[in-house]
């Protein structure tokens, strides 16, 4: 057994490597680990003040309804009852939610109309979420039922609206041409045509939503303790519908998130009826936790529904000529923040290929579901797999190995950076050379004798029915998003094109420091975390960066007010915006140090040097230590303690010149291109449709990777949660918009025993655009893990004729094909 | 709406029970509806027992009574009266980690670390019958929780190397 310091830090510390750089590149244990594998680690759902009472909410329990009538006296009178609210209470006082596109009203509880099932109608306060549950089924609403709008693709011409003041369900709608888009695919030798779904999905992490809120009545503001990701980025849906400024309502994320993958930036309607209840109840501090059921039917979470029909260009000798994309999301019942999830993909475009012409049209559709939120690969792995479906279909109709078709057409290293034709540009990487070295993989170690693929096993397991196939692809993962684009739905498109660089305005990654009197350096992160690691990354930069040991850092977080607003941990950005952020901040801090010691000693600051922990003077070696200098903080004039250090790290390719068209124009810009080759090797079982996924392969790059253990652990997860995608997950509604999907025994997430083993493989081609070299990566797997998979099912299947056209694949769609044929 | 704190709140009916927890003796009243995860959340203060679901899929919520695991969020409080129950804070209670929460956190077995305390216990059960579990073993067993972050890969390599580290302590 080892003691909690040893354990928390340092196990797999290589010593003999150089002595500037230590820690970053190693696979450090992670800092956060020991509160948590004892218990001790306190999330959101944790923090109980005392005093404190409990929130629960009345949800409809219809799709789409006017509400005639809400009787709350049996509520109001019960002696449990602390506090009851209604739509009609909150805005008579209070503000409308942010929508994530103008025109719209939506308030934190229903008012008038209630649009899909799970929306909040009532607030309850009672002493414990028991006693509030019993007092919930006390409310008695009416409800005049109207016509619920379930299919999107219905919705678009639907003569009933789902929001009147829009007078469409198809708020929002843009066909973007880039190249010959149009004229292409008249001069190609072939088209091919098809449609491709990708079912209604979201992170669903393990932690539900929960938020402490406690209103200040003496200086009339709020501190809202809750999981939301992005709190300084997304602060404004909280202090709008409060009505209040952002300096007076302190958003606070604890340290320990239990997941979000996205899908927590969109908890603030909690986060307003919690801060709302409490002010009502004179400061009170409210508690509220979101169970499963709420989450899965109603916790605002669900993320991308895609119908496509895609188009494909491409010539006899077997030459991608460009993609024609179309497609409808289904949105649910209120646009929110992410409705630029649509966009992402033009930063990838075109995958791995080499493609000039690009036709991109989406429609964002509304209905009466739950509305969507970000969700790991923000838009990304539906395009994805619908790309990488008209490639197999491509290949199939020309009768050419998908494996060839695909070589022939990716990009080359000699073409990097490599601009697409949607104006982002990818920054490194040799996309053929991962392609044939994940096939030679899989074939020296599959193709063998009782391997995988070995073809008598191949034949053996047919004649039981059971069909394998591999199929081999490689994919980008766009990192480090901009922040200007994320708004171009509710800017004037029509005037981008005079938009200079100087008109981009671009969110920078804050870092601050403190020297503490103890001579240990207290580092403050402006991101939230949810199980990334930050703590542990950040002590591994600035360690190296000022020649520090672990145990010398403490990584701490700041609030919304504390914090200047900033983008955060989204978006694969982190890696590399604190390998710049931890960079600037460590140059600051030790000319801050260097001055302190001048100052101190009355000499010139060129005259002194910091090396690992200590200001040294250059002439007689005399030497202060941090704690030394933190005792002397007070003796300049300056405003801020010279040893106090902050910094603003810029994004990384806003000056590059490559990257203004895209900048300017509002596309979205992500310039770090990490990049895997998979191969699932998947097996097919015909008569109970079930699919089995063997084995995944996996190649993959990611740059200079800061610590190889966690960059390893974010393939993992992401490709697990590939696989739900492609097999298991999904939110089903009945033809009422009766959400199927309400426990976890109906929305499947991956366990143990759909998770095959994975072989993966590293390379480390640096970005030449970041402070380490580092790319983004905390999406990948799930990004390349579902078209991966769809592709193998496509093999698995040829001899049916059947393709992975909608996914989850579960067995009863496989059944229905292999019935049909 | 309605904000008023003078009604008066009537009893509800509650019933003793006494357990022994973590090696202590516990004794509260409680509602009989009371689950038993929330009874060791909120009455004992063991926040690792993590709520995840609340209908016993995820497997967070793992806690081991009279020595065998259930989930829970599965079982009123009341029904485990006169029980022995062993939570992950029972785990390393001289301060130093159990094997299996630093094989846990060597192998980078957690991530947002909400499923973790679920998976330790099941881990704790699966090595205390089978001190040397195959893959296929761990698969079957640990099929009873749920871990959205990891891929599961490094939490199989956590176990191995726990039941190494606790081979070697016997």
């Amino acid at each position: 057994m080892s003691t909690p310091e040893s354990a928390a830090e340092g196990a797999r510390i290589n010593t003999e490597d150089t002595e500037d750089q230590k820690f970053v590149g190693k696979g450090v244990n992670r800092v956060e680990d020991h509160r948590i594998l004892t218990g001790r680690a306190e999330y959101i759902h944790d923090i109980t003040p005392e005093n404190s009472l409990s929130m629960g909410l009345l949800r409809s329990t219809h799709a789409h309804a006017d509400i005639v009538d809400i009787d709350t006296s049996s509520v109001e009178a019960h002696p449990d009852c602390s506090l009851v609210m209604t739509g009609e209470d909150i805005a008579a006082e209070y503000e409308p939610m942010v929508c994530g596109l103008d025109g719209i009203t939506e308030w934190a509880l229903a008012k008038d109309t209630v649009r899909f099932v799970g929306e909040p109608v009532a607030l309850i306060v009672a002493e414990n979420r028991y006693v509030v549950e019993d007092l919930i089924d006390l409310v008695d609403v009416e409800y005049e039922l109207k016509e619920p709008i379930v299919d999107p693709l219905v919705a678009r011409n639907d003569e009933t609206i789902i929001h009147d003041e829009l007078g469409t369900n198809v708020p929002d709608s843009e066909t973007l041409k880039f190249g010959k888009s149009e004229a292409v695919f008249d001069e190609a030798d072939n088209v091919v045509e098809n449609q491709y779904s990708w079912g209604r999905i979201s992170g669903v992490p393990l932690e539900t939503a929960g938020v402490v809120a406690e209103y200040d009545p003496d200086t009339d503001s709020f501190d809202i303790d809750c999981n939301i990701q992005l709190h300084t980025l997304v602060d404004d849906t909280i202090y709008e519908p409060l009505g209040y400024d952002p300096d007076d309502v302190r958003v606070n994320v604890p340290p320990d998130v239990g997941g979000s993958y996205g899908t927590k930036i969109a908890i603030h309607r909690y986060c307003v009826l919690a801060a709302i209840a409490s002010q009502q109840l004179n400061g009170r501090p409210i508690r509220f936790v979101e169970d499963r059921i709420e989450n899965l039917q109603g916790g605002d979470m669900h993320s991308s529904d895609r119908e496509y029909l895609f188009r494909l260009a491409y010539d006899d000798d077997g030459t991608i000529r460009g993609i024609d994309v179309n497609f409808t999301d289904d949105f649910g019942a209120y646009p929110r923040y992410p409705v630029n999830q649509v966009l992402k993909p033009l930063t990838n475009v075109t995958n791995t290929y080499d493609i000039d012409h690009v036709r991109y049209n989406y429609e964002l559709i509304l209905t009466n579901k739950t509305s969507q939120t970000a969700y790991r690969g923000f838009g990304v792995p539906q395009h994805l797999y619908a790309l990488e479906m008209a490639v197999d279909d491509a290949a199939y109709d020309l009768g050419m190995d998908p494996y060839e078709f695909r070589q022939q057409n990716l990009i080359q290293p000699e073409q990097m950076p490599h601009k697409l034709p949607t104006k982002n540009m990818y920054d490194s990487g040799d996309f053929p050379a991962a392609l044939s070295r994940i096939r030679e993989l899989v074939e020296n170690e599959e193709q063998t004798e009782e391997g995988l693929l070995d073809p008598d096993v191949i034949e053996a397991r047919r004649e039981e029915g059971k069909y394998r196939g591999v199929s081999y692809s490689v994919h980008v993962e766009p990192g480090v998003s901009g922040a200007d684009w994320t708004d171009r739905q509710r800017s004037d498109r029509d005037t981008l094109d005079d938009r200079d660089i100087d008109d981009v305005e671009e969110l920078p990654e804050h870092l601050r420091a403190e020297v503490t009197p103890d001579g240990r350096l207290c580092v403050s992160l402006a991101a939230d975390s949810s199980g990334q690691g930050h703590q542990t990354i950040v002590k591994q930069l600035l360690a190296d960066q000022l020649g520090l040991l672990l145990s010398d850092i403490e990584v701490d977080y700041l609030n919304s007010v504390e914090a200047p607003t900033e983008y955060g941990s989204a978006a694969s950005r982190m890696a590399v915006m604190l390998s710049g952020a931890a960079d600037g901040l460590a140059d600051v801090l030790v000319a801050n140090l260097k001055k302190l010691a001048a100052t101190h000693w009355d000499i010139e600051t060129d005259t002194v040097t910091y090396r690992e922990g200590i200001v040294e003077r250059d002439d007689n070696g005399d030497s202060l230590s941090l704690s030394e200098l933190a005792s002397l903080s007070g003796i300049t004039d300056a405003d801020e303690p010279l040893t106090h250090a902050s910094y603003d790290y810029q994004h990384p390719v806003y000056e590059e010149e490559a990257y203004e068209e895209a900048f300017t124009n509002k596309y979205p810009v992500y310039p770090t291109a990490a990049f895997a080759a998979n191969a699932p090797i998947v097996e097919v079982d015909t008569k109970t449709g079930e699919i089995e996924i063997l084995k995944f392969y996996t190649l993959r790059d990611c740059g200079t990777q800061l610590n190889p253990t966690i960059v390893e652990g974010q393939a993992h997860g992401g490709l697990a949660q590939g696989i739900g995608a492609a097999l298991l997950e999904e939110f089903c509604y009945d033809e009422s918009g009766n959400p199927q999907s309400v426990t976890l025994s109906d929305y499947l997430l991956p366990s143990t025993m759909n998770v095959p083993e994975i072989k993966m493989e590293h390379t480390e081609t640096p970005s030449p655009f970041t402070a380490t070299g580092a790319k983004g990566t905390g999406e990948g797997g799930m990004i390349d893990g579902p078209p991966a998979i769809a592709s193998a099912i496509n093999r698995a299947l040829e001899p049916f004729d059947i393709t992975a056209d909608c996914i989850p694949m579960t067995p009863d769609r496989i059944r229905r094909k292999l019935r049909e044929k | 709406m309605s904000a008023d704190d003078t009604k008066k709140t009537p009893e509800r009916p509650t019933q003793e029970i006494s357990l022994r927890i973590n090696g202590k003796t516990v004794t509260e009243e409680v509602e009989p509806r009371l689950k038993l995860s929330d009874f060791l959340r909120n009455y004992v203060d063991l926040k690792g027992v993590r709520v995840g679901c609340e209908h016993g899929i995820c497997g967070a919520c793992t806690v081991r009574v009279d020595g065998a695991n259930i989930k829970s969020c599965m079982v009123y409080a009341v029904q485990t009266d006169g029980s022995e129950i062993l939570t992950v804070e029972g785990l390393n209670e001289n301060g130093s980690l159990h094997p299996i929460q630093e094989a846990f956190n060597e192998e980078h077995a957690l991530q947002c670390g909400f499923c973790t305390s679920g998976f330790v216990m099941s881990t704790f059960d699966l090595l205390e019958d089978n001190p040397n579990p195959s893959k296929s073993e761990m698969k079957d067993h640990l099929g009873s929780n749920i871990c959205r972050c990891t891929g599961y890969q490094n939490i199989y390599k956590a176990v191995d190397s726990a039941a190494e580290k606790m081979e070697g302590e016997d």
